[in-house]
């Protein structure tokens, strides 16, 4: 029989509108680190969770140790030894570590011989040596509400080697860590590796491929393009074959040039909803031609302050001044109009009308105005000029142009048209929080661009941003943040990755 | 003193055990709104019986409280069945399904109740005459100042309620399946994840909320009501969805809840008495369960939590 523990063969699987997974075969050796590589749709998932047993095939076979199976449900995925590390966590944050893992398959002993009950005391000290062996030290006991991001992914792994799975599918796991994280994570896999397990690794990031993958499978559009042995190919060319065409990774930018000050933060606090303060004291400026960039890991405030400047949020202390004026207390509308143009983190709720169509999506910031509207009556021809101008201008691309509903729109255009109308206010601040989430290495390499020529023009630039690589890539000025604290406030040139990732951890502080 | 305790607990009780059915219910995920109706068609089904087993073998009703207490459970979850269907089958909205089912319910069993004495009793009467269940003391016990008054007069129907708690608590706490329900209420995606048939849970959860209503149905129609008409819809239900909120989903606190009401409402009918007022103002001293809902809402809603997937419609393919 052939040397692979899993073969996928001609695997053809569709939705409604569209196909997922044409024709896909690929064969993976037991013990190596294989890799999937591929942009937003381009069908990994999809594959992986076919082999995972949440969708059937609609054409095609697998074999599992050169027998064939039809994988039916998690549970028979399981069975055959194969289990999925989620992108999004899958546990219940009330309960404990052991009460998630071993949920599902918890171990049974009798009262009195008689009542069964959950044995949770045993399943404790099983699962505390079980970490241990796999060095992915946890306390059983504790909470998952308590647990940081990556120490719930290592519930996660512990889940899924609980139930002695073989084959390890590690679904865009680095996406929610810090660089530092991100290197413990990869050794782990390394070590998951040698220990004899079989490791599918679903990623876009080539860099992590390059550090640990023996094989990479690349696909594109549902298609599989090549697979190939990581260590001989360069990353350009994994790159270029998963776009499909010439990426440059670094944005390129001519000296800033910073003017005077357009905003100016003072000791800025905002508490939640629980009367917690998430933003702490925090003070900075950014001046005119300067992209300032808040580093940090999720949920450190970074949102908060972006919310609280653009007035989503009310500011329990401090000050916010926009070319002089204060604007602590003005209305979201106000601020719009002295000059704040605002990209939101979650662009589909937050950002637009999904079940609207493009141009009114895209007058959604004047459409009060003339000459939009007239006494209160909405000119729909000057709704639709404005929206094709700015679908040529900014390439914004739709299946019926301005009468398309946003919905069917891609990610990566409809992040293009909320940009485009969040410059065409032509405001001196713009605010960008996450701006590249979701959306492919194309589009982010557009974006990127589009922040730079602003940037260019004279305006002032906030960047919120998880992914530490897009802030040393773009930013003149980077803050870190942790805990609701500024960390450090420096320039992108004087500072590495590194250093960022260790004040981003609270490892390291001024 | 005495019949505060002796009242306050024939009615907290009931009111636990329907509240133990919400919180089963709402700890796997559904919110649960027809607890009401729940317990009305129960006793409709347990009275119906009993009238008609009394009828036809010349047993006297008062001694059937048993076998109606089982046709009862049966009966409400029999009509639980509804609540469930529509809301995890069909995906409906939990609350419109839990309001529409209480209105059914009353309309319902008021139609059936007059429509059957007609046909087959030959009687005009909205109602079915059940009488009060047999009450007993353990001597002893009884005589023990104030606590003592626990041990008297009781009602067989609260021995059974306080076993079904117990064992409901060991469930809900100690077995998979209760692991399993609790953990659908707070993120099915998981339970899903671990091959467990969310549904599935579901499902058993909500039928068992009918089942533990029609016994508090019951035990309302064979204590304060001695009948049943559709003076049992009095929003005993929506006191039970009260107590276990302010019980936080939980049981122990939940009962506490249920003896504050409890002994709210025959301390109001006490003091009516003793100030030996006009029927028309006892009715005032009757809101006082109420007036302390709301009362308690204030003081209790900040601090409590709800099932964190509380009412949401689970799909499988959503993340």
């Amino acid at each position: 029989m052939s040397d692979y523990i899993v073969e996928m063969k001609h695997i053809t699987k569709s939705f409604p509108g569209i196909v997922a997974n044409d024709d896909v075969s690929i064969g993976i050796k037991k013990g190596e680190i294989f890799a999937l590589l591929g942009e937003n749709g381009a069908g990994k998932s999809t594959l992986m969770s076919i082999l995972s047993g949440m969708y059937e095939p609609d054409e095609g076979e697998i074999y599992i140790r050169g027998e064939k199976v039809q994988i039916s449900s998690p549970n028979h995925a399981a069975n055959l030894n194969i289990g999925m590390v989620h992108q999004h966590f899958k546990l219940v944050e009330d309960y404990t570590i052991t009460e998630n893992i071993t949920l599902g398959i918890e171990p049974i002993k009798r009262f009195a011989g008689l009542f069964p009950y959950v044995d949770i005391r045993n399943a404790n000290r099983k699962i505390e040596e079980l970490s241990k062996d796999f060095g992915l030290e946890v306390d059983p006991t504790k909470k998952i509400a308590d647990l940081t991001v990556s120490m719930q992914q290592r519930v996660e792994i512990l889940k899924v080697l609980y139930r002695e799975a073989e084959i390890l599918i590690f679904d865009e796991p680095t996406a929610v860590l810090t660089p530092q994280e991100i290197d413990f994570l990869l050794g782990i896999i390394e070590g998951l590796r040698n220990s004899g397990k079989t490791i599918i690794l679903i990623t876009h990031k080539l860099e992590e491929i390059k550090k640990v993958a023996d094989r990479c499978a690349v696909l594109n559009k549902g298609k599989l393009v090549d697979v190939l042995d990581v260590k001989t190919t360069s990353v350009n060319l994994m790159a270029q074959l998963m776009v499909g065409r010439e990426v440059s990774f670094e944005s390129e930018k001519v000296p800033a040039q910073f003017k005077e000050e357009v905003l100016k933060i003072e000791h800025l606090t905002v508490k939640n909803e629980d009367g917690f303060e998430v933003v702490k004291d925090v003070s900075f400026t950014i001046r005119s031609g300067e992209i300032f960039a808040i580093a940090g890991v999720a949920d450190n405030g970074q949102v908060e302050i972006a919310d609280a400047i653009a007035g989503l949020t009310k500011v329990s202390n401090g000050k916010i001044f926009l070319e002089g004026k204060d604007i602590t207390n003005e209305s979201i509308r106000n601020r719009t109009e002295i000059g704040i143009s605002y990209i939101p983190e979650d662009r589909q709720s937050y950002g637009l009308f999904l079940d609207f169509d493009l141009s009114t999506n895209l007058a959604l910031k004047q459409y009060y105005k003339e000459p939009f509207s007239s006494k209160g009556i909405l000119n729909k021809d000057v709704f639709e000029q404005f929206g094709s101008k700015l679908i040529d201008q900014f390439d914004i691309r739709s299946g019926q142009g301005i009468k398309t509903q946003v919905r069917s729109m891609s990610g990566g255009n409809q992040q293009k048209a909320i940009i485009a109308r969040e410059i065409e206010l032509q405001s001196p601040l713009m605010i960008f929080v996450q701006p590249t989430r979701g959306v492919d290495i194309g589009a982010i390499e557009n974006i990127h661009n589009m922040m730079i020529q602003q940037r260019d023009q004279g305006k002032a630039i906030l960047l919120v941003s998880l992914e530490l690589e897009e802030i040393m890539n773009v930013a003149d000025t980077i803050g870190v943040i942790y805990n609701g604290q500024l960390q450090k406030v420096a320039s992108s040139e004087s500072l590495t990755t590194n250093e960022v990732g260790e004040y981003m951890m609270g490892a390291k502080h001024e | 003193m005495d019949t505060i305790i002796i009242d306050g607990l024939s009615f907290a009780l009931p009111l636990f055990i329907m509240a133990i059915g919400g919180i089963y219910s709402e700890k796997s995920g559904i919110t649960n709104l027809a607890l009401e109706g729940f317990q009305g068609f129960g006793a409709f089904i347990g009275a119906l019986s009993a009238v008609l087993i009394a009828n036809t073998s010349g047993i006297d009703v008062e001694n059937l409280f048993y076998v109606s207490f089982l046709f009862a459970m049966i009966g409400g979850m029999g009509f639980s069945v509804i609540h469930a269907v529509l809301s995890i089958k069909f995906k409906a909205n939990q609350v419109i399904s839990g309001v529409v089912i209480n209105i059914l319910a009353l309309a319902l069993t008021t139609f059936l109740t007059t429509q059957i004495n007609a046909l087959v009793f030959g009687a005009a009467s909205d109602k079915f005459r059940l009488g009060v269940s047999e009450r007993f003391t353990i001597e002893g016990l009884a005589n023990i100042p104030v606590i003592g008054a626990i041990f008297t007069n009781v009602y067989p129907f609260e021995v059974i309620i306080v076993v079904i708690a117990i064992f409901a608590w060991y469930l809900l706490y100690k077995t998979r399946f209760g692991m399993r329900l609790r953990a659908s209420g707070e993120n099915p995606h998981s339970v899903d994840a671990a091959g467990v048939n969310v549904s599935k849970i579901r499902f058993s959860a909500v039928l068992i909320s009918g089942l533990l209503s029609g016994l508090a149905g019951m035990c309302f129609a064979y204590s304060i009501s001695a009948n049943f008409s559709s003076n049992i819809y009095m929003g005993y239900g929506f006191l039970a969805i009260a107590a276990l909120i302010f019980g936080n989903w939980k049981i122990l606190p939940t009962l506490v809840a249920c003896l504050i009401f409890g002994f709210a409402k025959s301390g109001g009918t006490f003091i009516a008495q003793a100030m030996a007022l006009p029927s028309s103002f006892t009715d005032l001293f009757m809101i006082l369960p109420y007036v302390l809902t709301l009362l308690l809402l204030v003081f209790f809603s900040k601090s409590n939590r709800a099932p964190r997937a509380l009412g949401e419609i689970y799909d499988k393919g959503k993340r």
